[in-house]
């Protein structure tokens, strides 16, 4: 123990020296208790008394030059979140967990999607991998994910050079939201240095490229995140009167953090909200704590001279395109089925 | 010497100059030709090739004018109306054709003639001769009636009359002639004359624009027909702009020194004009082509065409000098990959009103649509009122349904339990479902027995990995086909 605690206080002082001569890339580091700062570093206390320095290169640090998950423990163990303008690999262990790193690296897109609107998502795949895990499904993916099917380009490419190719031209474009690269297996062409150019382009372009490797062991890679995914039984669907039983709720997937720049290990069960986009944090206990908030389930009335006042939580149904919940319906919508009738 | 088999026997097809020095002759039996010189060397025919050869020929008359026909198997057929001023009047194009061919080792005859009958005659039977307009009658009359383009029945009952020449059959009155003979002599009569119009239907479609460079020394390196492609495009830009159109086929022709044609056509997902693009699309091909583009002695003519184009939407620049359009960059983009990869590198989803999931989507080639500028539609009474719990739909889609074996099902219409899909097991923990979706019996076909009631189910497996099943076929139907499993999609 006492070895591991002192290997790592010295990984983080050549952190931090390699931090002072590279000083580029804004970052931050949780440094052990106690070490010693360097003057010419910026330094602040978090509130859990952890050290952490935020380095400053020339180039000044981006206020967005993360993507933010939006799970706050994922953001601290990946820095801020993922890099928007990098290269990120996402593997799948097994060709059959195609499903859930493809909804990974989508849900990941639908966010950047949130920002940068109408822009189109490119997803380059060989021939092998489209036939072994199948080809991406328009409808599905603007059911789950809210790209439209305008949004759309595929690009199947049956060597996986041209592949390769493609996404080179592709990372550079700064008309797509993202470029999605998928590749299957340990591919001897893969190497550090195509994806070092892969990495050099989106990081010119600032764009993200994803890289998913299904069926793939972890190798080295100029990619400064990798995440292995894979899925998560679902919770049953939420209804009024509790969780339906049998059923099988929204997607979740099991992250676990193989490479960062921060090197924090970590295992997050995130769940996937189509309806307003955003990932959740499943902790194990949701069910309980769906149980201790109870919902109101009458409407409120709001006809009439004195409509009563509004109590405090009101949840409505989901519904697809629904404001986020919380939200009341502004009065007028909530009448207009007491209003008078129109006859005929 | 060339044989080929007709009726029984093999006889002799072609022949050289030498072996017609020795007196053979065509049509002799090659066992007969065998026994009076026996060293002679006999090589099947092969019409295929002879075709093939052909057909390159007339991609290399496309020099001289566009309208180029196939004659038989042994002929070519130019409509150079208009074109020979280009090559120096009509005599100079007719011996630059055959000299041309002489170099490259054919042995051609030629003929121009105001009519394609009366140039296939003077072509066949009085060799390199030009005819002028109203001299055609002259030019047919010694002529044997083989040089009438009539079928080989006619042309015997002719010579049994005793009408041996085609100045004979001019001679005699025409009605007589059309009930004995029938009206093609008199049609073809009248087409050798120029009393009747005979248009010469070309191979290939005649490319609206089209700017070429003859070069005197031939050129072989890929840069220099780049940047030949680059001034090509330069000169078809001020045609494109004054017809206001943009490129959306182009075809580059190489012309190589000794008679081979390469052809190199690319698409544009959007109207272009601009020489710099089209060069570098050019650039892109012909680096994907580099392996199948013999350079040989060197091309001596380079063509740009334009086979299809449309409408230009000129882009305005603001007062900076800046064009908006966004909408560029991923045209190109595909165009550049497109070059290179094929039509079907870069696709675009398409949705269709289809209740089957494989049909509700099409995967199309990318083609720029022009953006929608107004707002979404609103819902009016002719839309499909929106359903607020959307079926659930897959993420993936497999492009064939693959066959899983499905060993028991609680129920007989329900979900499975367990299922083996890739010689794996997996065993069914949830399961939403069925989803009942019939065959669009609009589209099938009587009798099609793969277009049959789907149930799908929505299922979790015991990892947490959730996919789409479908059971086709109904228990206890009429058919008596036991129903079969298939996994179709993936989810997220």
């Amino acid at each position: 123990m006492a070895m591991t605690a002192v290997a790592r206080e010295t990984v983080f002082a050549l952190r931090r020296q390699i931090a002072k001569i590279e000083g580029t890339l804004p970052e931050r580091l949780q440094a052990p208790a106690g070490a010693p700062l360097d003057a010419d570093v910026n330094a602040d206390i978090t509130s859990n008394a952890d050290l952490t320095i935020v380095r400053r290169g020339i180039a000044a640090a981006l206020p967005d030059a993360f993507l933010p998950i939006g799970i706050e423990r994922l953001d601290a163990a990946l820095s801020g979140g993922l890099p928007r303008a990098a290269l990120s690999e996402i593997h799948g262990l097994e060709t059959r967990n195609a499903g859930a790193v493809a909804g990974f690296a989508l849900s990941l897109t639908s966010l950047i999607l949130k920002k940068a609107h109408g822009l189109p998502v490119l997803w380059i795949g060989t021939t092998e991998i489209f036939r072994e895990a199948g080809f991406p499904y328009a409808r599905g993916l603007h059911a789950s994910f809210g790209i439209e099917p305008e949004q759309l380009l595929f690009s199947e490419a049956p060597r996986l050079v041209d592949a390769l190719w493609i996404a080179e031209e592709a990372a550079r474009m700064t008309a797509l939201a993202a470029v999605i690269l998928e590749i299957r297996g340990n591919p001897q062409r893969l190497d550090l240095t195509a994806t070092r150019r892969l990495h050099a382009r989106a990081q010119s372009a600032g764009r993200p490229v994803f890289l998913l490797r299904q069926a793939a062991g972890p190798e080295p890679t100029a990619a400064p995140v990798r995440l292995i995914v894979s899925s998560a039984p679902a919770v049953p669907r939420a209804t009024v009167a509790g969780p339906l039983a049998g059923s099988i709720g929204r997607p979740a997937f099991t992250i676990t953090i193989g490479k960062s720049r921060t090197a924090l290990p970590g295992q997050f069960t995130l769940e996937w909200n189509p309806d307003e986009r955003v990932f959740d944090e499943r902790t194990g206990d949701e069910r309980r704590q769906r149980a201790k908030n109870p919902v109101s389930v009458v409407s409120l009335s709001g006809s009439g001279k004195n409509p009563a006042a509004a109590s405090g939580a009101v949840l409505a149904f989901p519904a697809v395109g629904s404001p986020a919940p919380g939200d009341q319906p502004p009065p007028r919508e909530r009448t207009a089925h007491l209003g008078p009738r129109r006859a005929g | 010497m060339i044989s080929h088999r007709h009726g029984n026997a093999q006889r002799i097809s072609a022949l050289d100059e030498r072996a017609e020095a020795l007196h053979l002759k065509r049509d002799i039996g090659i066992a007969d030709a065998r026994a009076m010189h026996p060293s002679i060397d006999i090589v099947e025919a092969d019409p295929e090739a002879d075709r093939r050869l052909l057909e390159g020929l007339a991609d290399w008359c496309d020099r001289y004018t566009p309208l180029v026909a196939l004659d038989g198997a042994d002929g070519l057929f130019l409509d150079v109306t208009g074109c020979t001023h280009l090559f120096g009047g009509e005599r100079a194009m007719l011996d630059d054709i055959l000299s041309r061919f002489f170099h490259q080792g054919f042995d051609v005859r030629a003929g121009l003639a105001p009519t394609p009958g009366a140039a296939w005659a003077a072509a066949r039977f009085c060799g390199d001769r030009i005819v002028v307009s109203g001299e055609e009658e002259a030019l047919l009359a010694p002529l044997p009636l083989a040089a009438l383009r009539i079928a080989p029945e006619t042309r015997a009952s002719l010579e049994s009359v005793g009408l041996r020449t085609a100045g004979a059959v001019m001679a005699a009155p025409r009605a007589p002639l059309a009930r004995r003979f029938g009206a093609a002599l008199l049609l073809r009569l009248d087409q050798a004359l120029g009393r009747l119009d005979e248009a010469v239907s070309p191979r290939l479609p005649v490319a609206p624009l089209s700017v070429e460079r003859h070069l005197a020394e031939p050129v072989t390196l890929t840069e220099d027909i780049e940047r030949l492609v680059g001034l090509l495009a330069t000169t078809l830009k001020t045609d494109l702009e004054r017809r206001g159109e943009g490129a959306r086929t182009l075809a580059l022709l190489l012309f190589r020194v000794d008679g081979a044609v390469s052809r190199i056509a690319l698409g544009t997902s959007r109207p272009m004009r601009d020489p710099r693009l089209i060069q570098k699309l050019f650039h892109e091909r012909l680096a994907a082509l580099e392996q199948d583009i013999d350079a040989g002695y060197g091309f001596d003519l380079v063509r740009l065409s334009v086979l299809a184009a449309a409408a230009f939407d000129m882009a305005q620049a603001d007062l900076t000098g800046e064009v908006a359009d966004d909408g560029a960059d991923i045209a190109l983009f595909a165009d550049r990959i497109r070059a290179r990869l094929g039509e079907g590198a870069v696709l675009q989803p398409v949705t269709v009103e289809s209740h089957l999931p494989e049909r509700a989507v099409a995967i199309v080639p990318f083609t720029e649509t022009p953006r929608r500028v107004t707002p979404p539609k609103k819902p009016d009474r002719m839309q499909a009122p929106m359903t607020i719990f959307p079926p659930e739909r897959p993420i993936r889609l497999f492009r064939a349904p693959e066959p899983i074996e499905v060993p028991a099902t609680e129920m007989p219409e329900g979900p499975p339990l367990h299922f083996r899909w890739r010689r794996a097991l997996y065993r069914v923990t949830r399961a939403e479902g069925p989803e009942r979706i019939a065959a669009e019996w609009w589209r099938q076909a009587p009798g099609d027995a793969a277009a049959s009631t789907r149930d799908y189910f929505r299922i979790e497996d015991a990892d947490g990995r959730r996919y789409w099943l479908y059971r086709q076929g109904l228990y206890g139907g009429v058919s008596q086909i036991p129903p079969r499993w298939f996994m179709h999609g993936v989810f997220a």
